[in-house]
């Protein structure tokens, strides 16, 4: 076939046979849905943030519910009352086995007021709503439902990971793009900060600022954890972009604008930006992780989000204090936070091959 | 070479003035201090306690005071821990943590080679699926949730391993195992993942099919050729892993109660302990400016394509 009669629309492989063209994220999406772990992971994200933001409509307990007497109960499918019963049936058993060997006054007190609890509990469970509650995770030491605290805590350290990662990108992309377009001096002394930050030891930097912050206010202190961990955090971003822009910077559609007479600001976001907007949104996806990791880890120590709030970090904190009584206080939002953990870097490493696939088989 | 170390010694020099000074004057612009309590001390003596630590001279004297101990090695006396200075306090908590982190760090980086060559090997079989799987667990687990549920099965409920403690103890060295483990997850994971990566790519490299078209054997071709091309970008980690390393140190001497410099670190920011915050920052920073300077000059003895201007 001569190459005169072939239509604009067409393109042509070297071969002359007609190709249909594919746009990059057309591209990009057909090799992410080969990958299966990649979509798992993007299906358990998507459940999650779906749980979260729209957690006040779904049939929840509330998170800050106290009953005392559900205190530290063990998952199960059966009502609190009937759980609740079991375990005051239990203790009784032990307690009359314990008194039979050793005739202490303390357990017989102790029996009495065991019993008294049993019964109580007897009239009541038909008639009281709050003993028909399903526990399907347990409960925590006050009493409150594991499921919607731990959903809370994720509410609070997905949003931290996502404004996190939000703003370090905002930081990182606009310096690390403006650092590779004017080179110069701005490009040296940013070049200098970035190296000194990542010799520092940051986390350290960060234990100590938050150990020192005396505040009683917990949206003030987690509005401090924000910038000191979105300080460190645009580093990696603004590096990955200005070699972006120095490689692309000098090309000929750049040049183009520029003979047009387009300004600094709409060559670096109308041309240059577009096209380095695959990196960011791989290094997005795997800096979202880490974000989420560095905040429960400080609240780990008790240095991040303080109560009445509560994150993954410090339920899990909560519960290792009572792991060997009660192991799902920790096991629960341990499990929690480790899934989404684990579903964000499978999506990550899922993306970085679909939109970059020079990338693949790299770390 | 010589050239380029004596330079990269001398460039870590304003690094290091950088770390005190930053955290110097951080410290001290947050409220409270070291003798602020619940009792309010009579002011009388806290005058003289303030004349006895040199806090009533002005900031900046106090700044320059202190860098020019730090200049001689005395890193000040403890606030806190009375009639110890810092540096017998580092003197005996350091080497717990140097103990850790080194045998976390060999651990990490054979182990993680290891399955970093299996997975290369196996490419797209259940093993590497497998091996990789393991890999991005360690990476999403963090290590707090990794620490207490190890304890809670290996020392709570079987019994096998003591909960806390360090060699010096009388469980002796059976106490090193379990944080060990926890602390060398995140690096064992990044170096399977790289090992892997660079090996698959070095493997299709023409050296390595000149290697196995002499006819050589096929474990000779990867011990001898294959990773010695594949490993440089593991030994570039290195760096990096180790300051992973002293940060994941300072939850996991928590978890597991070792007395090591992570222990004391957070108990002396909420203490106002001065002296030994900024011995903490600046021993950790030595730490790390001199792993990286190793993994720098170890780059260029294995790669000699680097040449060091």
């Amino acid at each position: 076939m001569p190459i005169s009669t072939k239509t604009k629309d067409n393109a042509v492989n070297e071969f002359n046979q007609y190709v249909k063209p594919v746009s990059l994220w057309a591209d990009a999406w057909k090799r992410l849905r080969r990958n299966k772990m990649a979509l798992m992971g993007m299906w358990i994200v998507g459940i999650y943030i779906f749980i979260t933001f729209f957690a006040g409509l779904l049939p929840f307990f509330s998170y800050t519910d106290q009953e005392l007497m559900h205190a530290n109960l063990p998952p199960s499918f059966k009502p609190a009352g009937i759980v609740t019963l079991e375990r005051l049936e239990m203790r009784k058993l032990e307690l009359e086995s314990a008194i039979a060997q050793t005739n202490r006054e303390d357990l017989k007190t102790d029996l009495t007021r065991i019993l008294l609890e049993a019964e109580q509990l007897k009239t009541e469970i038909d008639s009281n709503p709050v003993h028909k509650r399903v526990y399907i995770l347990g409960t925590d030491s006050l009493g409150r439902d594991m499921l919607a605290r731990t959903i809370y805590g994720g509410q609070i350290s997905i949003l931290i990971g996502l404004i996190g990662t939000l703003t370090a990108g905002l930081i990182g992309i606009v310096l690390g793009a403006m650092g590779g377009y004017f080179g110069g001096w701005f490009d040296n002394l940013l070049g200098r900060f970035v190296d000194i930050m990542y010799s520092l030891p940051y986390m350290l930097i960060v234990i100590i600022i938050m150990a020192m912050i005396e505040t009683t206010n917990p949206t003030t202190k987690v509005f401090v954890l924000f910038i000191a961990i979105a300080m460190i955090s645009w580093l990696t971003i603004s590096r990955v972009v200005r070699g972006q822009v120095i490689s692309i910077k000098n090309s000929e559609f750049v040049e183009a604008a520029r003979s047009m007479g387009a300004s600094s600001p709409r060559i670096i976001f109308r041309h240059l930006l577009p096209n380095t907007l695959t990196i960011i949104i791989v290094y997005s996806t795997l800096s979202f992780p880490s974000f989420i990791m560095n905040e429960s880890f400080l609240s780990f120590l008790g240095l991040g989000v303080s109560a009445p709030m509560a994150s993954w970090g410090t339920l899990v904190s909560d519960g290792v204090q009572s792991m060997q009584l009660y192991p799902w206080r920790l096991l629960v939002p341990g499990a929690a936070m480790t899934i989404f953990l684990f579903a964000m870097n499978f999506m990550g490493d899922g993306l970085r091959d679909a939109l970059d696939p020079q990338s693949k088989n790299r770390t | 070479m010589t050239r380029f170390i004596v330079r990269r010694l001398l460039s870590t020099i304003p690094t290091l003035f950088v770390i005190i000074t930053l955290s110097f004057f951080l410290i001290r612009m947050a409220p409270g201090g070291p003798f602020a309590r619940e009792k309010k001390v009579p002011p009388e003596i806290l005058q003289n306690l303030l004349k006895k630590y040199h806090m009533d001279e002005p900031l900046p004297q106090q700044y320059f005071r202190y860098l020019g101990d730090v200049l001689r090695f005395d890193l000040g006396p403890s606030f806190k821990y009375k009639d110890q200075t810092v540096n017998d306090l580092l003197g005996t908590t350091f080497p717990v943590s140097l103990t850790l982190g080194v045998m976390a760090l060999a651990v990490a980086t054979f182990l993680g080679v290891l399955v970093g060559i299996i997975s290369a090997l196996k490419q797209n079989k259940w093993q590497d699926y497998a091996a990789m799987s393991v890999a991005v667990l360690g990476i999403s687990i963090p290590l707090f949730v990794v620490g207490p549920v190890l304890m809670l099965v290996f020392a709570l409920i079987l019994d096998w391993l003591p909960t806390s403690g360090w060699i010096g103890s009388r469980a002796g060295w059976a106490t090193v195992v379990m944080p060990v483990m926890t602390l060398m997850l995140p690096p064992f994971a990044y170096i399977a993942r790289m090992s892997r990566g660079s090996i698959i790519e070095v493997i299709r490299s023409d050296y390595v099919r000149t290697a196995r078209a002499k006819g050589l054997k096929e474990n000779v071709v990867i011990t001898k050729h294959v990773l010695k091309g594949a490993l440089l970008p593991v030994v570039t980690y290195l760096g990096p892993a180790f300051a992973g390393i002293v940060t994941g140190s300072v939850v996991v001497e928590r978890i597991f109660d070792i007395p090591g410099i992570g222990k004391i670190f957070v108990q002396s920011a909420f203490n106002r302990d001065y002296t030994v915050i900024m011995g903490d920052v600046i021993v950790y920073s030595l730490i790390l400016i001199s792993a990286n300077f190793i993994v720098d000059v170890l780059y260029g003895i294995l790669d000699p394509r680097i040449t060091y201007k």
